[in-house]
């Protein structure tokens, strides 16, 4: 079986296996639009009377807000760090020591099925939502063809980029017995500086200048930002892009280091 | 009656015990824990920062009222983290995986035993930083509460605290039906958003459905009313009737689950 097909056949799996809590998908998505219709009434609120803030009509924010709860279900992942660390604890790695399979490119596999499955899903309450939320979607226009040719590539290294973290929290099983405090510490800090509550750009100029070099400024914001026209400067675009790149291959290299340290701690047994 | 009552704290108290040995053991763990929490209120307090930097009100809210807002919220919701988190969190897991049958076998009301397992000492740590949010924030706006004031907000809080834990029980027992939980706690944390927002920023249906039919908001907003404009009668029976409404609407979806209920294990 060639390499590819291998991995193909996971990612089929995947899809399979997550469709069995399409209901579970579908419920979270419908509670999002919760989370977009509080967005909705609290930036409507603080907009009272303003034409702009930070630079911004109130409708590039709420574009900015709405784009990226569809990026968070096409790109964060769900559960992968999770189910990597039951796979350790329950010694279901075993078979991948042992068979020809690459484990990061399982994991990889299994983390596009899900996105797939639960982006797409979650797309279903947002179309139906179209008609209400129509009038207040606005994206730049074909003078900003060169920084949405940028978003493609920062769109696929952000998904690169939140898998990998995932996977290296998953891996730290092999150290910890328990990794869900560090998952939720991660989530609070990508959450503020990740751009999910406020878009950074509205940060103290220097806190936007130190998240700039952090990677969760390029999980989620970086890319919406492209897009949204929240970042207009090519240079900038470009300067982002290869601080992005760079912690791609960082984290690829973490992930890599604790798979190889982990086995060599880890202790496989029984029949 | 009072006998069983009594049996029910006793085994609360013993439950308590236990957390607590058990956090002092995973010592490192509790503190990564508090930290967590710390971190999540840290958020939502910059969020308002952030915010107020380019506005000077949101729905005639001032900065600092916000603040006594989010602070109250974050009171509430330690105080659940405390107390019936991480017990309603695995509720949802445990449905799934048999193991609720453990707690059916348990001497006590099924959802008592159910809610009251585990006690999380980190999120009671942090009590006193959400109380310090408050209490600046009274501070800042020149507060003077009396002592009935404060003994209506404590009171207010621990309404809030009941309503809290009902909306997560409603959400959680869905599991009954649904089989897996993955993901419907998320539900909570959205229904619970609103619970920072001015009563007076939502308008039309979002009224109607936010603050009318369900209590999200009122949690929060009749506790920091009354220490900024006084008691209100009104408000305070509506906060009363809401708990105790809400409190036998999850307690009903809970029993109606467990009737479905056919454990998993072999």
């Amino acid at each position: 079986m060639s390499a590819l097909a291998k991995y193909r056949h996971v990612f089929l799996t995947g899809i399979q296996s997550n469709l069995v809590y399409r209901w579970n998908f579908a419920i979270r998505a419908s509670f999002s639009l919760l989370h977009l219709v509080y967005v909705f009434i609290l930036w409507g609120a603080a907009y009272s009377g303003k034409q702009e803030i930070g630079g911004f009509s109130i409708q590039a924010t709420l574009t900015y807000f709405m784009l990226l709860l569809v990026l968070q279900y096409f790109l964060s992942p769900a559960n992968d760090d999770y189910e990597i660390s039951e796979e350790i604890r329950n010694g279901l790695i075993n078979q991948f020591i042992t068979k020809p399979i690459n484990y990061l490119g399982y994991r990889l596999s299994l983390y596009f099925s899900a996105r797939l499955v639960t982006g797409g899903l979650s797309l279903l309450p947002v179309l139906a939502a179209i008609p209400l939320l129509g009038p207040y979607i606005v994206f730049p226009g074909p003078e900003h063809a060169a920084l949405y040719a940028l978003a493609i590539p920062s769109l696929a290294f952000s998904a690169l980029i939140q898998f990998t973290i995932a996977y290296c929290f998953g891996l730290l099983t092999f150290w910890f017995l328990e990794i869900q405090s560090f998952i939720i510490l991660s989530l609070a800090f990508e959450t503020v500086l990740g751009g999910q509550i406020f878009p950074l750009d509205l940060m103290p100029d220097w806190l936007h200048a130190i998240s700039r070099w952090l990677p969760y400024y390029y999980q989620m914001y970086f890319p919406a930002a492209l897009l949204t026209g929240r970042i207009t400067d090519l240079n900038i675009a470009l300067q982002g892009l290869a601080i992005q790149a760079g912690w791609v291959l960082a984290l690829l290299a973490l992930a890599t280091v604790l798979w190889r340290r982990g086995l060599r701690r880890h202790t496989a047994v029984g029949g | 009656m009072f006998a069983a009552m009594l049996l029910h704290a006793r085994i609360w108290l013993a439950s308590i015990r236990y957390s607590l040995v058990r956090a002092m053991m995973f010592r490192g763990d509790f503190l990564m824990w508090a930290l967590v929490e710390f971190f999540w209120m840290a958020a939502n307090v910059l969020l308002v920062s952030v915010i107020y930097d380019h506005t000077d009100s949101i729905a005639g809210w001032s900065e600092f009222e916000m603040l006594l807002l989010v602070g109250t919220t974050q009171l509430t919701q330690r105080l659940l983290m405390a107390f019936f988190w991480s017990n309603l969190f695995e509720l949802g897991r445990n449905v799934r995986s048999g193991h609720f049958d453990f707690f059916l076998a348990q001497p006590g009301s099924p959802l008592f035993m159910v809610s009251t397992r585990k006690f999380d000492l980190d999120g009671l740590v942090n009590v006193p930083v959400a109380l310090a949010i408050v209490a600046y924030a009274a501070h800042r706006l020149n507060l003077d509460p009396t002592l009935g004031q404060l003994a209506l907000y404590a009171l207010f809080v621990g309404c809030g605290l009941v309503l809290h834990y009902s909306m997560l029980l409603a959400i959680i027992s869905l599991v009954f039906w649904l089989q897996s939980a993955k993901g419907i706690e998320g539900g909570y944390f959205g229904l619970t958003e609103f619970s920072r927002m001015p009563r007076e920023a939502l308008r039309g249906a979002a009224a109607v459905f936010f603050v009318y039919a369900l209590p999200v908001v009122i949690v929060s907003n009749v506790p920091a009313r009354v220490l900024v404009d006084g008691p209100d009668a009104t408000l305070t029976l509506w906060l009363l009737a809401a708990t105790v409404f809400w409190l036998f609407v999850a307690v009903s979806i809970f029993h109606a689950g467990l009737r479905r209920y056919a454990s998993a294990s072999s």
